[in-house]
């Protein structure tokens, strides 16, 4: 970024963003400094590349003009915590409208593949087109400036995006790496596949401790184009920490918000997983396709009982004091530490395990691992598989695969590993297809034709506006359970204002564990852009920033298509209301529908709004 | 008077899942998380009867008190 102003509000064209156009079929590579037209542009992210796609209007999202941005965001690689974020956005080969034109979409991960990429000078990369072969692309800085040197991937095909990763580390030192797995590559029958980012903990022990960007199929996407894998290489920039920043860095580590994160031996709550502990009082940890039974089954995957058996590793991403990865590995007979099997967070852990029938955790970590070696995204794919054995569960006269059932371990790993190879096209297409095909949606798990995240749609009616995925896109979901907050005017605030607020970490570059609850309106990344780039910007300037670019994504939601039908929780929901669940009844017909007519009457002036300063019809 | 206060994930380690306990007559809950030592940065959620009450909330004779940690994420 090239800073030539303290205001990025008053003058954002006087802040420029390194930027390169790579057009895949010819070669051809375009390098510019674009200045920004406004705050979201220059915080990054799909604050910025929301603004390009909604410049091209697709129909389909497998062509060549849908393009694939990368981007990071402006804290990205810099000294505050967290700041490890790589973007990638595009119209979504998975997500679409009834209509059946592609949403835009993006997806967000860590991994240090983010601040590398940062490193080499470019602050986005754009991919037009796509490749007639497999290729990879290596980013470097050179004296001229940021380089692509786009090269072979036949040799990488069909390895595991671990596998791609540990290949490519061989060959470039002080590097680190984005990669699809074989999901990607098959992207014709696999519409969720994500993208795997690197991280020191893997390049050093081998092990597959890579982190994913995994909604809406960006590694789909990225297999479209023929590009199996990225390199950034660039040294690492040292730049001194501030007395500003540390102060930050201190509170984000002691905070509230980052203590449930925390080891338990730190004090903390141990991590995502902890969500199980939580849910499973009101009986709202999701089974057997989201119908929990008011019983104890979800306890087998508490961490007390998991930890009887398995050994468990506290770690952290490189240079983040959050110590959030819980990793599982086999315990061997002597007590010692065994093989790696994968990383407990809440939504894969679920997803692949209880919700799916599973109660053993190896078998629910070897699940999460087949899934994180072939590409896939955890939370579609756990939903479509919860689907599908929903659907045999109901339908033993005329089976699916198999007749595969609910705990089935054997037959759903196999499913996993041949939905990544392109065999299962059916479940590699996601749980919206996969329910049109059999006729019957109520019990298909999605919002908007993206699968929801390890909430019961009982206890989250935002889900319904979130605009790239249920949870980390609308932050409401856990606002019934944790406040037991039921009038209309609390939610319409939460969905209208305050927990939209979550995406303003898909802007900046920072983990949402940042300040999970606050967003990124808050004096410490105040200060941090004050201290790091010598901005001057408030907290409301922040929040109006985060409100226009949420508020961009419905605009675009409903210019491919999405009817105000499509703003719904999945029917079953209200048609079959569980009795297990101890939650007030919030998700009844009459209270979405009063409620919808709330939000839209608060988004709709909004919406009318920013397409007019964005001159978008 | 008798509590039934009932624990959940990390505070259950070196304490219990659940368990009767005396306290003095309208007791609040800021005492009995005082009491039972609990880190106040991981206490998320409180209910009484499972309702949802808050930290200054008094109980009475009989109250079954619940005590959660946060719930942020995932």
């Amino acid at each position: 970024m090239q800073i030539l102003t303290t205001d990025p509000v008053k003058e954002p064209s006087r802040i420029l963003y390194s930027r390169c156009v790579l057009d895949l079929q010819s070669g051809e590579q375009t390098f510019n400094d674009v200045p920004c037209s406004n705050l979201e542009d220059v915080l990054g992210g799909f604050g910025r590349s929301f603004q390009q796609l909604a410049k091209r209007p697709l129909g389909e999202a497998y062509c060549d003009e849908n393009p694939l941005i990368i981007n990071t965001g402006l804290l990205t690689g810099s000294t505050a915590m967290t700041g490890m974020r790589t973007y990638f956005s595009a119209y979504s080969p998975l997500k679409q409208s009834l209509k059946g034109l592609p949403a835009a979409i993006w997806s967000a991960g860590s991994g240090k593949f983010g601040a590398k990429f940062k490193w080499t000078g470019l602050d986005e990369l754009i991919l037009e087109n796509r490749s007639d072969k497999p290729v990879y692309l290596v980013i470097r800085p050179t004296e001229r400036g940021p380089q692509i040197d786009v090269k072979p991937a036949e040799h990488l095909c069909g390895l595991t995006t671990h596998e791609k990763i540990m290949e490519l580390q061989q060959h470039y030192e002080n590097a680190h790496f984005a990669a699809i797995g074989p999901a990607g590559e098959n992207w014709h029958q696999v519409l969720m596949g994500s993208i795997a980012l690197s991280t020191e903990n893997q390049l050093r022990s081998g092990e597959d401790k890579q982190r994913f960007a995994g909604r809406g199929g960006m590694g789909s996407m990225m297999g479209y184009k023929n590009v199996l894998a990225l390199v950034a290489q660039a040294p690492d920039q040292k730049k001194p920490l501030s007395e500003a920043v540390k102060k930050v860095n201190t509170n984000v580590v002691k905070g509230g918000g980052a203590a449930r994160l925390q080891p338990i031996k730190r004090g903390g709550g141990g991590g995502t997983w902890a969500a199980y502990d939580v849910l499973q009082p009101f009986h709202a940890v999701p089974v057997n396709n989201f119908r929990p039974q008011g019983n104890d089954l979800p306890e087998r995957m508490l961490r007390e009982n998991v930890d009887k058996d398995y050994d468990l590793e506290s770690s952290a991403c490189w240079r983040c004091g959050i110590t959030c990865h819980n990793y599982v590995y086999e315990k061997k007979p002597d007590g010692s530490r065994g093989e790696f099997l994968s990383k407990f967070d809440y939504e894969p852990l679920n997803l692949l395990s209880t919700n799916i029938g599973i109660h053993d955790p190896g078998q629910g970590a070897r699940l999460i691992q087949a899934c994180d070696l072939m590409g896939m995204d955890a939370i579609s794919l756990g939903v479509t598989l919860s689907y599908l054995l929903a659907w045999n569960e109901r339908h033993p006269d005329k089976p699916l695969f198999d007749g595969v059932g609910f705990g089935d371990y054997e037959k759903i790993r196999e499913l996993i590993l041949a939905t990544g190879k392109g065999s299962c096209p059916d479940i590699g297409s996601g749980s919206m297809r996969l329910s049109q095909k059999t006729g019957e949606t109520d019990y298909a798990y999605h919002v908007k034709g993206l699968e929801i995240a390890a909430y019961q749609p009982e206890t989250n009616p935002g889900y319904i506006w979130a605009i790239a995925g249920g949870h980390m896109t609308m932050g409401t979901y856990g606002m019934l359970i944790r406040e037991g907050k039921t009038d209309f005017d609390s939610w319409v605030d939460a969905i209208t204002r305050d927990k939209l607020q979550i995406v303003g970490f898909d802007m900046i570059g920072l983990c949402k564990f940042f300040d999970i609850t606050k967003g990124i309106g808050t004096q410490m990344v105040v200060d941090c852009l004050k201290s790091d780039f010598n901005l001057e910007v408030t907290e409301e300037d922040l929040r109006a920033a985060v409100h226009r670019a949420f508020i961009l994504g419905l605009i675009m939601e409903k210019r491919q298509g999405y009817t105000e039908a499509e703003y719904a929780l999945p029917a079953e929901v209200a048609k079959i209301p569980n009795p297990h669940i101890k939650i007030p009844d919030i998700s009844n017909l009459a209270y979405i529908e009063q409620l919808s007519q709330r939000v839209w009457a608060e988004f709709k002036p909004d919406m009318e709004t920013v397409a007019k300063e964005l001159g978008l019809k | 008077m008798t509590l039934t206060v009932k624990l959940y994930g990390v505070f259950r380690i070196g304490r219990f899942k659940e368990k009767q306990l005396e306290f003095a007559d309208g007791v609040c809950i800021d005492e009995v998380v005082e009491h039972l030592q609990l880190n106040r940065q991981l206490l998320g959620i409180i209910l009484i009867n499972d309702k949802h009450a808050n930290i200054t909330s008094t109980l009475a004779d009989g109250d079954t008190l619940a005590l959660l940690p946060i719930l942020e994420g995932g």
